[in-house]
């Protein structure tokens, strides 16, 4: 398990199939930045779906990693757009 | 394996662009990534269509449902793909042979024992009920039938209540253990636990071949999961009451968070809440399993605890009530 933090930069015309395959896998934070914690496995999986739209030459998505949830900290100025909690 | 998600908002949860959306009734949407989803836990007033169902079927993640007090009311399973008829046929076979049932409903009866003096054993002046309790395992163990079991049950945890008073401070009380309905905020307390514990016991063993209507300590009846009820024994001391002591000790949870009727007693969303945020926390607390040599959350402990039962019925390996040794 770690924590992830997913953005992505990605031409017009794709942008929504890459936008809908992270929503299955992570919780959307903000425009372009999704972040959650994920099994080796499922990110795996969640890399391989990503391959099949994107056009390696033009478009870019970042995975920062974080080993433990614990070595993160959020804090949010102005409006928090979603939470990621599970109680809701 | 993903998370348990609990909703208790008012409103509808949809299939949406393959993945789960919830609107509250105000309108706001919510995506929740599905793959992040392991059971999700309804408490609100919700709506949902075939189309979720057979999506949430598809993806094979389970749906509980509580009615207005909390309580549980039933599941939605996905069809199930873990069916396994051998495994079945030795559960009964086990039910159905007096001594060999004995053997693991004193496996329950010890486990839960076992953690309910563990628990005590961390606070003062507990020792009288301690003892109550030890006695009665040992009386436990003397017995022949599972009625004279369940009555050595009975006392040890009618003891186990009764040092509640010692433990819990802030105001919270409990004179006897009374549910349906539960008379004052520890019994609303204890039952709402319960209830998760009881869900939670119930989805692991799902995800296993166990047939969750054989049971053995608890007598298999209709119209209940009565297996869960077995291994649920042995996790409400270990997972549920220590959460309800750290909620009620460390002042987290008032008495203005339970609703109080004639006779009744119920913890209003904000408890819930409460509880639910520690019990979660509590579910993924990791620790080191010393046979698997890796860090297992206490909700895989649940799941390893049917895998430990389906090894002893099909005669794999002698079952043992998993103990807590920090």
């Amino acid at each position: 398990m770690a924590y992830l933090i997913v953005t992505y930069d990605i031409g017009e015309d794709r942008v929504n199939k890459v936008r809908k395959i992270l929503k299955k896998y992570f919780t959307w934070v903000q425009n372009s930045v999704f972040e959650g914690d994920i099994t080796e496995g499922k990110l795996m999986k969640c890399r391989l779906e990503l391959e099949q739209v994107i056009n390696k030459e033009e478009d870019s998505i970042y995975f920062y990693s974080l080993e433990n949830r614990l070595n993160y900290r959020k804090t949010v100025m102005g409006v928090e757009k979603e939470l990621t909690g599970n109680i809701l | 394996m993903g998370r348990p998600y609990y909703i208790f908002s008012n409103g509808r949860i949809k299939r949406k662009e393959n993945t789960v959306y919830i609107e509250n009734e105000n309108g706001d949407k919510k995506a929740i990534p599905v793959e992040d989803i392991d059971t999700i836990h309804l408490y609100g007033e919700v709506d949902l269509n075939t189309k979720l169902l057979n999506f949430l079927s598809q993806q094979n993640k389970i749906v509980h449902v509580y009615n207005y007090y909390g309580f549980y009311a039933g599941s939605f399973m996905p069809r199930d793909r873990n069916v396994s008829g051998e495994l079945t046929v030795r559960q009964v076979e086990h039910y159905l042979d007096p001594e060999r049932r004995f053997f693991i409903a004193f496996s329950f009866v010890e486990g839960a024992m076992f953690h309910m003096i563990r628990n005590l054993r961390e606070y003062k002046d507990t020792l009288e009920f301690q003892e109550k309790i030890k006695t009665e395992l040992a009386n436990a163990s003397e017995t022949k039938s599972i009625n004279e079991l369940m009555g050595c049950e009975g006392r040890a945890r009618d003891a186990y209540y009764q040092a509640f008073n010692t433990i819990l401070n802030n105001g919270f009380s409990i004179e006897k253990r009374e549910k349906r309905p539960p008379g004052n905020p520890v019994n609303a307390l204890i039952s709402f636990a319960n209830s998760m514990i009881y869900s939670t016991v119930l989805s692991e063993i799902y995800h296993t071949q166990l047939n969750p209507t054989i049971s053995y300590l608890h007598e298999p009846r209709e119209r209940r999961y009565s297996l869960s009820l077995d291994i649920a024994e042995i996790f409400k001391p270990l997972i549920a009451d220590p959460v309800i002591f750290k909620l009620v000790n460390n002042n987290m949870i008032r008495l203005e968070d339970f609703d109080e009727d004639v006779n009744c007693c119920y913890m209003n969303e904000t408890g819930r809440k409460k509880f639910l945020k520690e019990f979660d926390q509590k579910l993924t607390t990791t620790i080191k399993h010393r046979k698997l040599k890796r860090n297992v959350s206490y909700r895989t402990l649940i799941r390893l605890e049917c895998y430990k039962l389906i090894k002893h019925l099909i005669g794999d390996e002698l079952y043992t009530p998993f103990k807590a040794w920090w």
